[in-house]
């Protein structure tokens, strides 16, 4: 029998969960679908952005493939946590000494990581770019600024809503139902009383990424990413506090 | 090493676990018997820190679940009812994991988890995929889960349900060996399992405490002691009110009567019965097939504590 229990570390529990989510992710066959989907979505949005406007940058892509991930992304964060309280698993990681902000933390950055795969495949584009026009440099970095932050504020309410629901499904079409506000109040401006179209656009994700695919970062797209992110991680971390009393 | 004081769980009206007080400070084997839907797994599920109790204390290996979760969760292996496997995971590339968030030092888990695939019997099994395993192998990988800290205590929630009779012996060994040096909780509604394997029994009926001893002192407790099994040719009617009347029996009943048309009795006192039984026997001029002394079988102590508690 050993005396010296031990206990990991916030930082190594994290990456283990986010390596092991990471594994199961590329394992199943979901993390392939995902990226396929994608990309060969963006691919269209691509070619037809070009076609239509001629113009060397990422801008027509990026609006577009934003709301492609709105509604692909919560098909990679629905089973976060509604599959590890199916499979029976949740037991076993909240039974270990896992710090449980080391848990949200890793399952985010697992989803994150998965993100940046995808963006790094659709380095093609701005390949493509260069290759026949001469694109803004600074913008093409700044557009992926811009989609990475997109990627950790969606990933970050998908696991929010994964963490409320028991089944899947409905974390899914849960997740897509939260945030499609975000990409609807852009669309809205012209429907709702004029005083309120500020508030819209303060709100609406695809606002928050004009600036970036212009070369612009603005320290209101950076609070708008950062809030988005920390107000649905500290959601997660409420809901399962809360979901161990009921 | 587990000393709970009115341990409750309600789930808004419904009291599942409701003022169960535990002292177990011994190493060996405990069970937790009880009908399905008793509490065992809530109150499994409190000790190993997975479901705050809405009232009552609890400490596990010295330490307060509530207060110092991560402490009691470092020093408790747990199997739930259901193994906890990623079937997308190979046997090996899962202990790995849980070696991790276990926070086994780098250099001692691959040692670790090959040192407890032996244990458990899963060597050949590394490289296979969980989800594919059988019945009887999850079961060892989620044993193996719950040893690779090695911990002092051991909380296995039905460890033997769905199993093979083989598979039964080999997990049944394992959990007696590794209670040599640690206490084992473990949760079953198979009585056999019990008096095999325990070496006291905590009873749980609706939530609560319905007996705690070993099989014989709840056997004692309910009245439901040693008696003795009398089989024999020739006793007539009043045989009942002869076996009676010896000082050394306190309660005679006749039981139905063997498939050789044998009469049977139930008999039960103190002092030399079987003697004193047989004794009579001969002067009576009876042919005695068997005179057996039989023990209360768990059966009856459940099915009387359980039937107290209605």
């Amino acid at each position: 029998m050993s005396t010296a229990a031990s206990v990991p570390g916030f930082v190594p529990a994290t990456l283990s969960i986010a390596r092991k989510e990471l594994r199961v992710l590329f394992l199943s066959p979901l993390a392939w679908v995902f990226l396929g989907a994608v990309l060969l979505l963006g691919g269209i949005f691509f070619h037809l952005g070009l076609a239509v406007s001629g113009e060397a940058s990422m801008r027509p892509v990026l609006g577009n493939l934003a709301i492609v991930l709105l509604f692909c992304l919560p098909l990679v964060t629905m089973r976060q946590f509604a599959e590890e309280t199916r499979i029976g698993t949740l037991e076993l990681l909240m039974t270990a000494p896992v710090p449980l902000g080391a848990l949200i933390l890793g399952k985010w950055l697992a989803t994150l990581a998965l993100c940046c795969v995808l963006l790094a495949l659709t380095a093609i584009y701005p390949a493509i770019l260069w290759l026949y026009g001469d694109p803004d440099p600074g913008a093409l970095v700044t557009s992926y600024l811009g989609m990475i932050g997109l990627c950790a504020a969606f990933s970050a309410a998908g696991l929010f809503v994964s963490s409320l629901a028991r089944d899947q499904m409905v974390a899914g079409v849960g997740t897509v139902l939260l945030l499609l506000p975000f990409w609807l109040a852009d669309a809205g401006r012209d429907l709702l009383p004029e005083w309120f179209a500020p508030v819209l656009s303060r709100v609406s994700v695809i606002e928050h990424l004009r600036g970036p695919a212009r070369g612009v970062i603005d320290s209101a797209d950076v609070v708008y990413f950062l809030g988005f992110v920390v107000l649905f991680l500290f959601l997660t971390w409420r809901s399962l506090e809360s979901r161990r009393w009921r | 090493m587990i000393e709970a004081r009115g341990l409750t769980k309600r789930y808004g009206r419904f009291t599942a676990v409701d003022g169960v007080d535990l002292d177990i400070a011994e190493r060996g084997i405990v069970g937790f018997l009880g009908p399905n839907g008793a509490g065992k797994t809530t109150t499994m599920r409190m000790l190993t820190g997975y479901l705050p109790m809405t009232d009552g204390t609890a400490k596990v290996a010295g330490f307060d679940v509530f207060d110092q979760p991560q402490q009691v969760k470092a020093r408790v292996g747990y199997l739930p009812e259901t193994p906890p496997l990623y079937p997308e995971l190979t046997v090996g590339e899962y202990l790995a994991f849980v070696a991790e968030i276990r926070g086994l030092a780098k250099k001692d888990r691959l040692r670790r988890v090959g040192d407890v695939m032996d244990q458990v019997g899963l060597k050949e099994m590394e490289k296979r995929v969980t989800g594919a395993l059988s019945k009887g192998y999850r079961q060892r990988v989620g044993l193996a889960q719950a040893l690779l800290h090695d911990p002092p205590v051991l909380i296995l929630d039905e460890p033997t349900s769905g199993l093979d009779p083989a598979q039964l012996v080999g997990i049944r060994r394992l959990v007696q060996e590794l209670a040599e040096d640690r206490l084992v909780v473990l949760s079953t509604h198979i009585l056999q399992e019990v008096e095999l394997l325990c070496d006291r029994v905590i009873l749980i009926n609706r939530g609560k405490l319905a007996g705690d001893g070993t099989v014989e002192s709840l056997a004692a407790e309910v009245g439901a002691g040693a008696w003795v099994e009398l089989v024999a040719d020739g006793p007539a009617e009043d045989a009942t009110a002869k076996l009676a009347g010896l000082d050394a029996v306190e309660s005679v009943r006749s039981l139905e009567p063997s498939s050789s048309g044998a009469a049977r009795f139930r008999l039960e006192g103190g002092g030399d019965l079987p003697a004193a039984v047989a004794a009579l026997a001969a002067t009576e001029g009876w042919r005695v097939h068997a005179l057996v002394p039989r023990k209360a079988s768990l059966e009856e102590v459940f099915l009387s504590l359980v039937e107290v508690e209605r």
